[in-house]
């Protein structure tokens, strides 16, 4: 049913190439845009880790709002490596940070900023 | 520098201790290793708050020591032979000088004894003893006369009543003559047993890991997790970081940015043992909620065995979702 859905077009070359993602990709998407309020979020493929990445802008009232974010959505049923991250890392062009999206399976999502390297707390 | 100049680490059972307070101080100021002071009253180990010496070091930490050539590993147990007879009947006419000179010392005291001590002995006071016990046994026993007329006799009252007849039987024992002739004398064991003059570090003493390893008396780092744990902790070290032990926020190391006594730590580091290591989403999500709240980026140190290097990912909360 996921075909009826008014953001599945956007995913739909994506959700064919990595169906057994598709899942994680679409709750992703249809988070950011709508939930968190992102801007210009479009999908990426993310050919070494098998699956679509997001990227976007945050709302327009956030500090860092010109940013350009990269998302990497997966399940919190997945088993991952940092070898699978280096390349998440890599398929992106080495930005210096990008949010792993960990979804379960009611849909509840969480993000977490992963960054390369020895990188401070923020205070 | 020369390896007799090192810092001597004793090892026992495969752990590394430091003895010696002036070393503790130059390990910490000098190389940034701290280690964990574990010395205790030896009867109260429960009670004692602030430990002492010995401080006990991390594998990783002597390991670190020996092979940046700080320090060397001493075979304790073996650094101690057997004494020659010499060195034995020296150390006798040592021990029995000093048990002479307590006893003089004691018996020029007995000569004027002090008034607590003639109190607690006093005729007095024996008899004052006595009849305080006898009442507690009277009592005992009109206790317990008690509740057999009562019929149901409780366990726990039972126990309760019967304790002074047991003091009483002790109480009937021959007290120790604490105050006759100073017969007894108290043994006095060194600190530091390195003074004695048998002591012989020289033959059991090992400048490198290889040495010790092969001496049997070390084995870290023996298998692939410990390589990587050391090779994490030796890529922060030098970096400039001091490290503690992780436990009180789930990980492998603390990460301080100067001595601990000073600084608060900025990251908490758990070591992957290889690139490939599998690693759970659900982990990334409990060490990152966790460092958020702490003000502690999380630390996911990668080791890679081939290469002999180390990776590092640093772990937020994302702020939003």
């Amino acid at each position: 049913m996921l075909e009826l859905h008014p953001s599945y077009p956007a995913l739909a070359s994506i959700a064919e190439r990595y169906p057994a993602h598709r899942g994680s990709l679409f709750q992703t998407y249809n988070d950011l845009l709508l939930a968190q309020q992102w801007r210009e979020v479009e999908v990426i493929d993310l050919g070494d880790c098998r699956r679509g990445a997001l990227q976007g802008k945050r709302p327009k009232t956030a500090t860092d709002a010109d940013a350009l974010l990269h998302v990497v959505p997966c399940s919190l049923a997945e088993s991952i490596s940092l070898d699978w991250i280096q390349n998440a890392f890599k398929s992106l062009d080495n930005p210096q940070s990008l949010y792993l999206a960990v979804v379960s399976d009611d849909s509840s999502i969480v993000y977490y900023k992963l960054s390369s390297g020895i990188v401070k707390p923020s205070i | 520098m020369n390896p007799q100049h090192r810092i001597p680490i004793r090892v026992a059972n495969k752990r590394a201790y430091v003895w010696d307070v002036d070393d503790l101080d130059k390990i910490r100021s000098e190389h940034r290793i701290c280690g964990l002071l574990v010395g205790t009253l030896p009867h109260l180990s429960q009670q004692n708050v602030f430990l002492g010496l010995p401080a006990q070091l991390s594998p990783e930490e002597a390991t670190l020591l020996v092979e940046k050539e700080y320090a060397v590993f001493v075979d304790d147990t073996n650094a101690y032979p057997e004494p020659s007879l010499g060195q034995f009947q020296q150390w006798c006419a040592e021990q029995q000088r000093y048990i002479k000179h307590q006893q003089e010392i004691l018996k020029s005291e007995s000569t004027k004894p002090s008034d607590v001590a003639q109190l607690a002995v006093s005729e007095a006071a024996v008899r004052k003893r006595k009849e305080r016990e006898l009442k507690r046994q009277q009592k005992a026993l009109e206790l317990r006369g008690i509740q057999e007329d009562g019929g149901g006799v409780d366990v726990e009252s039972f126990q309760l009543a019967s304790t002074p007849s047991v003091e009483v039987e002790h109480s009937i024992r021959p007290t120790t003559p604490s105050t006759s002739e100073p017969s007894h004398y108290n043994i006095s064991i060194a600190a530091s047993s390195s003074v004695l003059s048998w002591y012989d570090p020289d033959s059991c003493t090992f400048p490198t890991i290889e040495a010790a390893q092969a001496a049997d008396i070390w084995d870290f780092p023996s298998n692939i997790k410990d390589r990587a744990r050391y090779g994490v902790f030796k890529d922060l070290w030098e970096q400039g970081y001091f490290l503690g032990g992780g436990i009180r926020f789930g990980g492998d190391y603390l990460v301080y940015p100067g001595d601990p006594l000073r600084y608060h730590s900025h990251f908490c580091a758990t070591v992957i043992e290889s690139p490939t290591y599998a690693i759970h989403p659900m982990e990334i999500v409990a060490h990152g909620r966790l460092g958020t709240a702490t003000k502690k980026t999380h630390l996911l140190c990668g080791w890679d065995d081939e290469q002999k290097t180390v990776s590092y990912l640093s772990i937020e909360w994302a702020g939003f979702g």
